[in-house]
């Protein structure tokens, strides 16, 4: 029997430290690191099934091509033959074109190691190329946060710890983070209060003190509500103008526009609740709001979290031990950025790049022509199961040469892909991970040897730039082989050591690491804007034609064809597409709804329902439950083997902002209308 | 009886995750279908206040166990730390114990034909180890504890719909749950 270190590197809050078990060159077990202070020697019940599912049946073991998109008919290559196709395939496209960006590349986060940027490397090593850019996610906040505090930074979790007042807003931690219920527990144990903000009665608020439903897409309004009860009531950080901008506007801006009344008509809350909470969160010392990623996904996302973080700089919470606004950081991931070829040394080969909005991928792919997109390489991700626009694809599709889906199992996008390319498990290769929550980084070693013949991102492109170079020397700068453990710790350079503590990359090797940041966000409130104060009053957001102040802005409202929003949340079972529940695989998409709307459209429970719009349309089980807005339908995102993927009903809205931080908006989900009609 | 080993539940850390079932299935490699560990929802609700909790429940570890009383093959020991084991070797799948058991906790598996149910890691205890599902609880919410140094009065016994609740004793407890207010 022996240990490993392992990091789950899926898209979630916790990225847990894992120790592995084997025998015999046999994964037997998986269990927590007791020694992460974080996750603390757990896992959630998605890691327990990964046994199971690096030896999964399913699991595709070899190259494989497929005989004609869609037709299902695989056939085993080996990895020289589809290296061949690949490179042959790259290099005539260059010769054509006499340009590589018809090449394209459209990896996100279906696994956020460092090392799997070795695919961004490949790309640029081969030339200027075609790129997906910008995020699915979080966008609207990130640069939410950027615009108020200079940058996102959140307090270390364990600080919530000392909350008195905690406000769960637009999140569903005992789903999508477990790991800070813990937390958040011994934080009620100590006397502390939970509220939760949502749409629905999610798991979080059964397990809060108070819950407040908000209509969609209002949160800002809401957030602008309470800091004007805080005005009327004098309850404002009486020292605002030491560390603040543009405070004089804001509350002009609450003085003239905000009313208390127009609040609780729009957003659903009752006028004496909002007071009341109001009053509540001025009053109590340490209170901290954690806003999650859920409520930017709107076109007034963006605007929405500006609201919230001007009403914790209004109330004085910011910097303040068991206070603060509370997101998400990215100041951990300082890694080098050798393998992806953004060293800031390297000649900017990629600065030729063709960046395209992740979100709106297949429209702007459509819409280069000089020169057209002509392969696609999908590498941790399937967007033909979470994008939205999918006629778009099924056209963008049809004008590809050739599609290289690099994954662990077949995909909705390997349906439409010529290549299929095996990849190893985060049990069957090095890497190095952080959190963008908590603060800890750490290695991933390889516990096992790759099942079959799957081989990780960094080794595909030290391959394919191999065979690039040995058909055509110098066609691509990419390393043709290397060493895995020496790549990443490579990726450790200067500022990640400084940031971690550590003297040598090699220390990381012996355990997981808590990077040197204080528990507190801007404890000494110095911001990172401009003016190294808190903004209310936003001159970077004026530039960039958005509103200076965290002003209100309406969500889109439905219209008389699709009268009802189409919320999708995760579910706790998967992380997006990633599938995990192996044993419970459902048939069927069910629609939780209020039982009045249910029974406005003569639904009752199982009845069989369709919901559509102009993008398409999705059969349904019906789900009437307590807890829903009668504005609003819900579908889990669960893994479902429908006919249909769940995004067919999705166009491409877009946040509001995103632009200047991540180069591209985000993805405004929660903006999709339908219709309902009983089968 | 020297003891009385027991589950204690507080509802209130309970997330309703099912990792302490997954631990479980994992441990003891058990066919998808069966389950000695699940968790069920309990939802109550009053005009401003909803109660959701969650309860994980598997054999009860009874201090005067049913199965044990009737089962005619004697594929049932009381154990003098209290906790209930049965022995597959024994057993001939004859289902009085599936069908006496209050709370449902023997199940035939399909493999064998004969009855299963938790063991109470009975080996990982012998080690000096928590159970499974205790182990991979990531709230805290599930312990196992001696029943006697319970302070009784806070807590509530598992409550199923059926009178032999008295009758089997089972040994085990959840802190009462709280309600949100909405
Ligand atoms: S709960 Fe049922 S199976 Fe468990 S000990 Fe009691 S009677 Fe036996
Ligand atoms: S004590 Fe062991 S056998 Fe019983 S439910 Fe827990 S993990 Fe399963
Ligand atoms: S693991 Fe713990 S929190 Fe999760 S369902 Fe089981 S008892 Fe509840």
């Amino acid at each position: 029997m022996k240990l490993h270190h392992n990091i789950c590197p899926r898209n979630c809050y916790d990225t847990c430290s894992i120790v592995s078990t084997t025998s015999n060159g046999v994964l037997i077990s998986v269990e927590g690191n007791p020694h992460h202070e974080y996750t603390s020697g757990k896992l959630c019940s998605k890691a327990l099934d990964d046994v199971k599912k690096v030896y999964s049946p399913q699991r595709v073991r070899y190259p494989m091509r497929q005989r004609g998109r869609y037709s299902g008919f695989w056939e085993r290559i080996t990895w020289d033959e589809a290296l061949g196709l690949i490179s042959e395939k790259i290099l005539s496209l260059k010769e054509q074109y006499g340009t590589s960006l018809p090449l394209a590349l459209n990896k996100y986060s279906g696994n956020f190691g460092i090392l799997h940027n070795a695919m961004e490397g490949l790309f640029t090593g081969i030339g200027a190329t075609t790129r997906a850019v910008g995020s699915p996610c979080w966008s609207a906040g990130v640069e939410a946060q950027t615009l108020d505090f200079g940058t996102y930074f959140c307090s270390d979790p364990l600080d919530m710890a000392q909350a008195k007042l905690i406000w769960l807003w637009g999140v569903n931690p005992v789903w999508t983070a477990v790991h800070q219920m813990p937390i958040i527990f011994d934080a009620i144990d100590h006397g502390a209060k939970v509220v939760c903000f949502d749409t629905h009665f999610s798991a979080t608020a059964a397990r809060s003190h108070q819950f407040i439903q908000v209509r969609p897409g209002t949160d800002g309004l809401l957030a602008l509500g309470f800091a004007k009860v805080l005005l009327e009531e004098n309850l404002m950080d009486p020292n605002l103008s030491d560390y603040t901008a543009g405070c004089e506007e804001f509350i002009h801006y609450l003085e003239t526009k905000i009313s208390l009344s127009h609040c609780s008509e729009v957003t659903g809350v009752p006028m004496s609740t909002i007071r009341e909470l109001a009053l509540e969160y001025g009053q109590t010392n340490p209170a901290c709001i954690w806003a999650g990623f859920g409520l930017q996904r709107y076109t007034n996302g963006g605007q929405t979290l500006r609201a919230i973080d001007a009403l914790g700089a209004f109330a004085g919470h910011l910097g303040k031990q068991g206070g603060g606004v509370q997101y998400a950081q990215f100041e951990t991931w300082r890694f080098s950025g050798e393998i992806s070829g953004d060293k800031p040394s390297s000649d900017k080969i990629n600065s030729m790049d063709r960046n395209l909005n992740i979100n709106r991928f297949s429209d702007e792919a459509l819409s280069c022509t000089d020169p057209p997109v002509k392969m696609l390489w999908i590498s941790g991700r399937n967007p033909l199961s979470q994008d939205g626009n999918l006629q778009r694809w099924k056209k963008l599709i049809n004008q590809l040469d050739l599609i290289v889906v690099s994954d662990l199992f077949h995909s909705k996008s390997s349906e439409a892909a010529d290549i299929f390319l095996p990849v190893t498990t985060h049990y069957e290769h090095w890497d190095v991970n952080a959190g963008y929550w908590h603060y800890w980084v750490g290695v991933n070693e390889p516990a096992i040897s790759p099942v079959g013949e799957s081989r990780s991102d960094l080794q595909i492109a030290w391959d394919v730039s191999s065979q690039l170079n040995h058909l055509t020397p110098g066609s691509c700068t990419f390393p043709t082989s290397g060493n895995e453990k020496e790549t990443l710790l490579r990726e450790l350079g200067p500022q990640m050591l400084e940031i971690l503590g550590l003297e040598n990359p090699e220390d990381i090797l012996k355990g997981p690491v808590r990077a040197k940041f204080s528990r507190t966000a801007w404890e000494n409130r110095t911001f990172a804007t401009p003016t190294g104060r808190y903004e209310f009053f936003s001159t970077q957001a004026a530039n960039a034609q958005l509103p200076p102040l965290p002003i209100f802005v309406p969500p889109l409202s439905p219209s008389i064809n699709t009268p009802l929003r189409l919320l999708t949340p995760h579910h706790h079972s998967t992380i997006n597409s990633q599938a995990y529940a192996l044993d419970t695989r459902k048939t069927d998409f069910i629609l939780y709804l209020a039982p009045e709307l249910a029974q406005l459209y003569d639904l009752v429970a199982g009845d069989r329902a369709q919901i559509r719009n102009e993008f398409g349309q999705l059969n349904v089980i019906v789900h009437p439950e307590f807890g829903f807005s009668t504005d609003i339908v819900v579908i889990f995102q669960e893994q479902v083997d429908a006919n249909f993927p769940l995004n067919r009903l999705l166009g491409t809205p877009s946040t509001d902002m995103g632009q200047i931080t991540l180069g591209a908006p985000g993805f405004a989900l929660n903006e999709t209308f339908v219709n309902l009609r009983k089968l | 009886m020297v003891k009385q080993l027991g589950f204690l539940l507080n509802v209130n850390r309970c997330l309703g995750c099912g990792a302490c079932a997954k631990a479980c299935q994992n441990k003891n490699q058990l066919p998808p279908l069966l389950r000695w560990r699940q968790v069920r929802m309990v939802e109550k609700l009053s005009i401003d206040h909803i109660q959701k909790f969650y309860l994980s429940t598997a054999c009860n570890h009874c201090g005067n166990p049913e199965c044990l009383r009737v089962c005619p093959a004697g594929a049932y020991a009381k154990r003098r730390d209290g906790i209930v084991l049965h022995f597959s070797e024994k057993c001939t799948g004859c289902k009085s114990c599936v069908a006496s058991c209050p709370f449902g906790a023997p199940q035939i598996n399909p493999q064998t034909n004969k009855a299963t149910k938790c063991q109470l890691c009975y080996e990982r205890l012998d080690q000096g180890m928590s159970p499974s599902c205790v182990q991979a609880c990531l709230t805290g919410a599930l312990e196992l504890k001696e029943v006697r140094d319970i302070p009784v009065n806070q807590l509530l016994r598992l409550t199923a719909p059926v009178p032999s609740l008295r009758l089997t004793r089972p040994s085990v407890f959840y802190k009462p749950p709280r309600e949100t207010k909405v």
